[in-house]
C-alpha cells in the first residue's frame, strides 16, 4: 500500500514535471513558429541581449538604475558609453530597468520604506516626488554640490521643483515643460481666407487673453460650422489653471510652510473666462477630459479645435499621434491677463534620484548630474527624447536650436526653441508639488472642474469654497 | 447526462426549434461578447496611429490593413526578444504554479471536507477570511518576509505566496461536500489507506473542479502583475504583463507593439482552457461511472 | 513502524492534509495581517512613525470621499450579485442541455475576455465609452437618434459602463463554475425525474438548483468580495483613478489613492481593516444562513 503511494506520488511529480517540460517546450515552439514567419534571427534571448540591461565598462563600478520610459534608460546607456570615454580612471557600469510606470513608484517606496532593494539612480514623476522626497536625506542624496557646476544656467523654476522641504535640491530634471499656445494655422488660414503668414502675423499679435479671444472668436465667425471650436477647456486636467497661477505669480499650494489656499483671484479669473467661452461657443469641453488622450487627438485631428496651450513636450504626441498634422501647428507664447506678467509655467516632469541605499552615492549623483545638465547631456536629450532643455546656455545654440534634422523643428512652422527664448527663463512660473499637492488636484479634476464647466452657469466662488472646504479637512 | 435521458426526443419538432432558439441564442450573447477582442484583433493589424485616428472602429478594409505589428513582434529585433524572454518567464511560472497550487489545495480541501475534526470550522473559517483582506495591505509586510527569507528577485518569491490559494480551496470543498462519503468506507474496507483513497478514488472523481480551477489559476498568475514586480527584479525576470505595461507610460504608449503583443499573448492561455475544458467533459463520464 | 502507523490514522490524516494550508496561512497572512492591523493605528511617515490610536479610524468615519467610495463598492456589488449569478448559472444550464449545438465554439468564446489582459481591455472599453463620437456607444446611440453622450461623466452610465465591463469579463468563468458543479450532479437522480415524469422546469427547480447549491455558494462568497473589492475595472475605464465627481471611485480604489498615492500606509490599513470587516460579516452571514458550516452527517 505505501509503495503504491510513493509510487502515486512519484507519478504526480513526474507529470509535474512533464507539464513544466511542456510548458517550456510550447515556448520554444512558439518562438520558432515565429522566426519562421519573420524575416530574421534567433530566439534564444540571453540576459546580454536584451537592450535595457547591463552596458557601460564590465570592469567599472556597477549601478542600479530604475525608470519607467524605456527611453530614458536609452538616455543613460549612451551617456554611460561618453562618461566612460571622458573618465577611463572611473567608469560604470550601468543596469537600466524598465518598469510600468505606477508600479514602478510603488516599488521604488516599498523598498525604500523596508530600507533594501532600492536602486542606485530613479526616476520619480513629479506627482509622485512629494512621497518620496518626503524621506529627504534619510531615503535619497542631496544633489546641491554635484549640480553646483551647472546650476548657473539652469532654469531655477525647475530644480525647485525637486527641493526638499529642508531646501535641498533631490532631484535632476529632464525639461522644462515650459507651457506654450499650440495653433493650427492651416486651419485658420483656411477657414479664414488668409494665408498663413497673416494667420501667423495675428498670432503673433495676441498679447493678452481678451486679444486671444478676439481672435478666437474671428476664427469661428469664418468657419460658421457647428463642433468646431476656438479651444476646449479641461475638466481633467489642471494646466490652464496652472498657466494662471503662473501668470500672477500665485501658487495654490503655498509651498512648503503655508496652508493650502484655493480661492485665488488668477484660478477665479481663468475659470470664469472659461465659463464664458463655453457660453459664447469659443470652446468646447475637451472630450474624455483633456488632450492627452485618445479622444483628444482625434479632436485635434479633425480640426475641431485650432488651439490649445500645453507643455512643450506635448511636441512628441504630434509626431507620435497625429503625423498627418505635419506643418500645419505653429508655437507662441501664451496669453496673459494683465501685461508684464510671467506668460509660462513648467509642467509635468521626472526628477531622477540618487537612493542612499546605494553604495556608491558620490559616483552615482556626479554621473547622474553630469548626464542630466552637462552641454552632452542636454544636446542628447533634446535629439533623443525631444524635450525642452533646462540648462539655458543650450537654447541659444543655432546648431542646438536650429538643427533641421531635429524631428521636431521639422514638425513644426516655427523652432521651438525660438518660443522658448521669446519666453526667457525667468518667465516660465513654478507650481509647488507638495505632500497637500496630490489632494488639491485630485479634488479640483473630479469635482471643481466638472462643476464649473459642465455647467458654465454654476457659480465659482462656490465651487472654490467647496474645494477649500475638501482640502482644509486634509490639512 | 440529460444526453442519455433526452435521445428519445432529438428529433421532434419541438427539440429542432428549442435546438435553433439555444443555439441562437448563443450566437447573439457571443457575437456581443466577442465584439471588443475583434476589435481589438483587428486593431493590431493596423498601425497604432489607426486607432487613434478612429477610435475602435470596426473597419474591414484591407487596405489599412498590414502585417507590420507581427512582423515587428516576431522580427527577432530587441523588442522582440524582449517580448519573448518574457513570455517563457511567464509560461514557467504559470504552469508551476498551477501544477502546485491544484495538488496543495486538492488536499487541503481533502481534509477539511472528507473527515471530521475538531479544528474543522475553525480552519474553515480561516479559509474564508483569508480570501476578503485586500492584498495591497499585505504588500509591504510580506515584501519584508520575502526579503528575509531570501526569496527576494526569485521565481520561488513570486509562486510561493500564492500556493495555498484560499478561492480555490474553497471551490474544491464545495466541490467535494457532493460526493458521497460511503466511498470513503468502502475504501477502507478494502484496507486502503487515507493518502492512497485521496490520490486514487477521489481525485479521479474531481477531475471537472481540477479542470475549472486550472483554467482560473492560470488565468490568475498569467496577468498577476503587481507581486511579481514587487519581487523581481531586472528586465531578464519579468512576466508578459510587466513587460506590456512598460509600453503604457504617461509620456505616450507604443499601441503597435502593445496591441498585437497583447492578442499574441492570449494563445497559450487560451490553449490551457481548451486543454482543460476536456477533462471537465471527461468528468462527466466518472461522473455516469459512478452513478 | 509505530510512527507511520500514526501518521495513517483516519484521526492525523486531515491534519496531515491541511497542514500545507496552516504553514501558508500563520507565514503569509497572520503575520503580514498582524502588521498591517498595527500599521492602521499608525502615522507612517517617511522619517517617523507614530502611534495615533484610533485616529485613522474616526477620520474615516468623518471622511465624505469614503463614504463615496464606500456606496459606489456596494451599489456595484449589489448589481453584479444580480446579474452574475443567475445568467451564468442559466447559461451554464443550457450548456449542459442537449439543444445548444456547437458548445465548444460559444465557451471558448464566452471565457476568451477574462483571458485577455487588463491592460488591453480597459484600453478597449475606454475607447468604446468615449465621449468622442467615435466611441462605439456613441456611435450605436446616435445611430439611434439620440445623439452623443458623456458616458463616463454622469453616474448611472458610469455604473453602467462598470457593469458592461465587469459581464463581459466574468460571465463566461461564472458559467465555468456552474458548468464544472453540473457535472458533478448524479446523472441517475435526472433519470428518476424523467420516470416520474417530471417537466424540465420541474427537474431545474427540485433537482439541478438544489444540487447546485454548493457551486453557488461559492460564486455568491467569491463574488461578494470581488464586488466589494472591486478596482481594476474603474481605474481601466477612466485611464487612472480619478473619475469626474467620483462616481468610479471604489473602497480598494480609496485605498490606492491614499496609501499608494499618497503614500500615507497608515491610513490605507484601516480603509483594508474596514473592508475586511465588512467583507467577512456580509459573506459569515449568508455562509451561516445558508447551512454551509453544518457538517453534513449530523
Amino acid at each position: 500500500m505505501k509503495k503504491k503511494l510513493v509510487s502515486s506520488l512519484m507519478s504526480m511529480a513526474l507529470v509535474a514535471g512533464l507539464l513544466a517540460g511542456c510548458g517550456s517546450g510550447a515556448a520554444t515552439e512558439t518562438s520558432e513558429g515565429a522566426t519562421e514567419t519573420a524575416e530574421a534571427s534567433t530566439e534564444e534571448a540571453s540576459a546580454e541581449e536584451i537592450p535595457n540591461a547591463t552596458f557601460g565598462d564590465a570592469n567599472g563600478t556597477h549601478l542600479e538604475m530604475w525608470t519607467f520610459v524605456e527611453l530614458h534608460g536609452q538616455h543613460y546607456k549612451d551617456m554611460a558609453e561618453v562618461w566612460n570615454e571622458q573618465n577611463p580612471d572611473r567608469t560604470i557600469e550601468i543596469t537600466c530597468t524598465t518598469y510600468p510606470y505606477g508600479d514602478m513608484h510603488t516599488k521604488l517606496l516599498t523598498a525604500l520604506e523596508a530600507g533594501t532593494g532600492a536602486p542606485d539612480i530613479c526616476d520619480v514623476e513629479v506627482g509622485q516626488f512629494p512621497n518620496v522626497v518626503a524621506g529627504l536625506d534619510q531615503w535619497l542624496v542631496p544633489l546641491d554640490d554635484y549640480a553646483s557646476p551647472y546650476m548657473s544656467t539652469m532654469v531655477p523654476a525647475r530644480m525647485q521643483t525637486y527641493q526638499g522641504e529642508d531646501g535641498h535640491y533631490y532631484g535632476a530634471p529632464y525639461h522644462v515643460g515650459a507651457t506654450a499656445m499650440y495653433y493650427n494655422v492651416a486651419a485658420m488660414s483656411e477657414a479664414m481666407g488668409l494665408s498663413q503668414e497673416e494667420v501667423i502675423a495675428k498670432i503673433d499679435a495676441v498679447k493678452t487673453w481678451s486679444d486671444y479671444e478676439a481672435l478666437g472668436k474671428e476664427y469661428v465667425d469664418a468657419i460658421g460650422e457647428e463642433g468646431k471650436y476656438w479651444t476646449s477647456v479641461d475638466t481633467g486636467g489642471t494646466d490652464w489653471l496652472w498657466l494662471a497661477m503662473a501668470e500672477y505669480g500665485d501658487d495654490w499650494t503655498g509651498g512648503f510652510e503655508n496652508p493650502a489656499n484655493c480661492q485665488l483671484d488668477s484660478v477665479k479669473n481663468m475659470l470664469t473666462m472659461q465659463q464664458s467661452w463655453l457660453k459664447s461657443g469659443l470652446a468646447e469641453i475637451s472630450p474624455d477630459g483633456h488632450v492627452d488622450l485618445e479622444a483628444g487627438f482625434q479632436n485635434i485631428m479633425d480640426h475641431n479645435i485650432v488651439s490649445f496651450p500645453k507643455a512643450l513636450w506635448y511636441m512628441s504626441r504630434f509626431t507620435n499621434y497625429m503625423p498627418e498634422e505635419a506643418g500645419n501647428w505653429y508655437i507662441a507664447k501664451c496669453p496673459v491677463f494683465q501685461d508684464g506678467q510671467k506668460c509660462s509655467v513648467g509642467i509635468g516632469g521626472t526628477g531622477t534620484v540618487v537612493t542612499q541605499q546605494s553604495e556608491n552615492k558620490e559616483l552615482a549623483a556626479e554621473f547622474l548630474c553630469w548626464a542630466k545638465m552637462s552641454d552632452e547631456g542636454e544636446q542628447h536629450i533634446w535629439d533623443k527624447l525631444g524635450f525642452d532643455v533646462c540648462n539655458t546656455a543650450m537654447w541659444d545654440k543655432d546648431s542646438f536650436a536650429h538643427d533641421d534634422n531635429n524631428q521636431f523643428n521639422a514638425y513644426f512652422i516655427n523652432y521651438p526653441y525660438d518660443v522658448l527664448n521669446e519666453i526667457g527663463m525667468d518667465n516660465i512660473g513654478k507650481i509647488s508639488v507638495v505632500a497637500i499637492s496630490p489632494t488639491i488636484n485630485e479634488y479640483v479634476c473630479t469635482t471643481t472642474l466638472n462643476e464649473v464647466l459642465e455647467d458654465p452657469d454654476y457659480s465659482v466662488d462656490d465651487a472654490l469654497q467647496e474645494l477649500q472646504d475638501a482640502v482644509d479637512m486634509e490639512q | 447526462m440529460s444526453n442519455n435521458t433526452h435521445q428519445n426526443l432529438s428529433h421532434t419538432p419541438k427539440h429542432i426549434i428549442c435546438s435553433i432558439l439555444g443555439t441562437g441564442f448563443f450566437v447573439v450573447l457571443c457575437g456581443i461578447i466577442s465584439f471588443p477582442v475583434i476589435a481589438g484583433l483587428l486593431a493590431s493589424f493596423r498601425p497604432g496611429t489607426e486607432l487613434i485616428r478612429k477610435g475602435l472602429a470596426l473597419d474591414l478594409d484591407p487596405t489599412t490593413m498590414t502585417l507590420a505589428n507581427y512582423k515587428y513582434l516576431f522580427g527577432g529585433n530587441q523588442d522582440s526578444r524582449k517580448y519573448f524572454m518574457w513570455y517563457k518567464n511567464s509560461l514557467l511560472i504559470t504552469v508551476l504554479s498551477v501544477v502546485l497550487t491544484l495538488l496543495i489545495c486538492y488536499f487541503v480541501a481533502y481534509g477539511l471536507t472528507m473527515y471530521n475534526f475538531k479544528l474543522q470550522n475553525l480552519l474553515f473559517t480561516l479559509v474564508i477570511a483569508t480570501m476578503m483582506v485586500p492584498f495591497e495591505i499585505l504588500m509591504l509586510p510580506m515584501y519584508k518576509e520575502i526579503i528575509a527569507l531570501g526569496l527576494i528577485d526569485t521565481y520561488v518569491g513570486v509562486i510561493i505566496t500564492g500556493l495555498c490559494s484560499a478561492s480555490t480551496i474553497f471551490f474544491f470543498r464545495q466541490y467535494m461536500t457532493g460526493l458521497p462519503k460511503e466511498l470513503l468506507s468502502a475504501a477502507r474496507i478494502d484496507g486502503a489507506n487515507e493518502y492512497y483513497i485521496s490520490v486514487k478514488i477521489i481525485m479521479p472523481l474531481v477531475k471537472p473542479a481540477f479542470a475549472s480551477m486550472g483554467i482560473l489559476c492560470a488565468m490568475g498568475s498569467w496577468n498577476a502583475i503587481l507581486w511579481p514586480l514587487l519581487v523581481l527584479k531586472g528586465a531578464e525576470k519579468f512576466t508578459l504583463p510587466i513587460g506590456l505595461n512598460t509600453l503604457l507610460t504617461p509620456y505616450g504608449n507604443n499601441y503597435d507593439v502593445l496591441i498585437a503583443g497583447s492578442m499574441f499573448g492570449i494563445l497559450p492561455i487560451f490553449i490551457i482552457f481548451l486543454v482543460f475544458q476536456k477533462y471537465i467533459i471527461d468528468g462527466m463520464t466518472a461522473g455516469a461511472v459512478k452513478g | 513502524m509505530k510512527g507511520k502507523n500514526f501518521l495513517y490514522s483516519q484521526k492525523v490524516a486531515p491534519y496531515v492534509f491541511v497542514m500545507p494550508f496552516i504553514a501558508s496561512f500563520l507565514v503569509f497572512w497572520i503575520y503580514p495581517l498582524i502588521t498591517a492591523f498595527t500599521m492602521s493605528f499608525q502615522d507612517i511617515g517617511a522619517i517617523k512613525t507614530e502611534w495615533i490610536g484610533f485616529d485613522n479610524y474616526t477620520k474615516l468615519l468623518k471622511d465624505k470621499v469614503f463614504m463615496i467610495a464606500v456606496a459606489n463598492s456596494a451599489k456595484y456589488m449589489f448589481y453584479t450579485l444580480l446579474l452574475l449569478i443567475p445568467f451564468p448559472m442559466l447559461f451554464a444550464v443550457l450548456m449542459d442541455s442537449n439543444i445548444v449545438k456547437a458548445k465548444g465554439v460559444w465557451k471558448a468564446i464566452l471565457y476568451m475576455p477574462a483571458l485577455t489582459s487588463v491592460v488591453i481591455s480597459g484600453t478597449l472599453f475606454r475607447l468604446m465609452f468615449s465621449e468622442y463620437k467615435t466611441g462605439q456607444m456613441n456611435v450605436i446611440s446616435e445611430a439611434l437618434g439620440f445623439g452623443t453622450y458623456k458616458w463616463l461623466k454622469n453616474g448611472w452610465s458610469g455604473m453602467l459602463a462598470l457593469l458592461v465591463l465587469c459581464c463581459w469579463r466574468w460571465t463566461g468563468v461564472n458559467m465555468l463554475y456552474f458548468i464544472s458543479g453540473l457535472k458533478g450532479i448524479d446523472a441517475s437522480l435526472y433519470e428518476a425525474a424523467d420516470i416520474d415524469g417530471a417537466s424540465p422546469w420541474q427537474k431545474f427547480w427540485y433537482v439541478t438548483l438544489p444540487l447546485l447549491k454548493p457551486t453557488t455558494i461559492y460564486v455568491l462568497t467569491i463574488s461578494v468580495y470581488a464586488g466589494l473589492a472591486m478596482f481594476l475595472e474603474s481605474y481601466m475605464l477612466w485611464a487612472g483613478n480619478s473619475s469626474p465627481n467620483n462616481i468610479g471611485l471604489t473602497i480598494v480604489g480609496y485605498l490606492y489613492k491614499r496609501g499608494i498615492e499618497k503614500n500615507n500606509m497608515g491610513y490605507a490599513c484601516a480603509v483594508g481593516v474596514v473592508l475586511l470587516v465588512v467583507a467577512l460579516i456580509i459573506n459569515f452571514a449568508q455562509l451561516i444562513l445558508n447551512g454551509t458550516f453544518k457538517k453534513e452527517e449530523d
